[in-house]
């Protein structure tokens, strides 16, 4: 990570504005005709729009975290029903009825099983159709959480800069109200 | 992390600059790699245990087809298959538990890095360290 100037970087990625970072707290404050107490007002709102979004991208972070072992899992249990296949042996499985309470099925040799897509809908598929589905739903999910955890990484970046872009502007307020307090008493004590 | 404000002289002439800024965000990054790490780790090792204690009730037992949770259900499968498949899984949690802590010690040795040169810079007026 190591572009050179900050006007080579991305000014917003996906809906989230980027923080332009400040080289000088006065050249900034003077070219936005901004007085520092209206900079931190305005910063801070943005730190707290920029949490707003960062809690909804980890919302949808865990929904794919936890979708991924759900589809791997139905890849497992296809993969079994293939394998037993050829051999004409059925395949005995418990399974839960209700918490507490498993039931024994009897899986015959089949070629078909069914998938649940969603929204009270299940699909029968050939044993190969519903590997090839099931595979390029992981990929796809997988792949939108790469470009999720991207888009955090972004977004995090962008509140570090405007955390320390706060600090910098206080800093530079106080530092300022200092030197003001400071300037009568040296006059004053040249005088006298 | 936090930077705070400094109350001290260097309020004033603290100049940052983008390759600082880059820096603290590189830490900031790493940081947050570091925790989703740990938890990581934890629910690996976890596995890692589950797995074992499975071998080990497998060799106790004296069925000859076990209940082995595949998906959702429990199929019966013979205990020569499940044996096989417990050995893979074991293989492959150990082997990512160890890429895992491979990668946490290079994040530590990373954050070490850029702490060096943050503090060198920003003193007192940077903090780096867990709250």
């Amino acid at each position: 990570m190591s572009s050179s100037s900050p006007s080579g970087d991305l000014t917003e990625r996906r809906g989230i504005p980027a923080a332009k970072f400040i080289q000088d707290v006065e050249t900034y404050l003077s070219q936005s005709g901004l007085d520092p107490n209206s900079a931190l007002s305005f910063h801070q709102e943005r730190l707290q729009q920029y949490k707003v979004v960062e809690m909804k991208l980890l919302a949808q972070q865990r929904e794919l975290q936890a979708k991924i072992p759900d589809i791997e899992k139905c890849l497992e249990v296809v993969a079994t029903l293939q394998a037993r296949k050829g051999t004409g042996e059925a395949l005995l499985a418990d399974f839960e009825v209700s918490e507490g309470i498993y039931s024994r099925a009897r899986i015959e040799d089949t070629d078909s099983v069914c998938l649940w897509l969603g929204a009270n809908v299940m699909l029968e598929y050939s044993c190969e159709e519903a590997t090839t589905l099931l595979k390029n739903n992981l990929e796809n999910a997988k792949a939108s959480l790469e470009v999720l955890v991207a888009d955090l990484q972004f977004l995090r970046d962008q509140v570090t800069v405007t955390q320390v872009t706060i600090a910098r502007v206080y800093n530079w307020d106080v530092h300022q109200r200092r030197v003001k307090q400071a300037t009568p008493t040296a006059i004053a004590a040249a005088d006298s | 992390m936090q930077q705070q404000g400094s109350s001290s002289s260097s309020g004033s002439g603290m100049e940052v600059t983008w390759e600082d800024q880059q820096n603290i965000n590189t830490f900031s990054r790493l940081n947050n790699r570091f925790h989703d790490l740990d938890d990581e780790i934890k629910s690996a090792k976890e596995k890692c245990d589950n797995l074992e204690d499975a071998g080990n009730e497998l060799i106790l037992a004296d069925e000859e087809m076990i209940r082995f949770q595949i998906g959702e259900v429990f199929a019966h499968v013979p205990r020569d298959e499940v044996e096989t498949r417990i050995e893979e899984m074991k293989e492959a949690t150990c082997k990512s538990l160890e890429k895992l802590e491979e990668e946490k010690e290079s994040i530590v040795s990373q954050m070490a890095e850029l702490k060096k040169v943050l503090y060198a810079k920003f003193k007192d007026s940077i903090n780096l360290e867990e709250d």
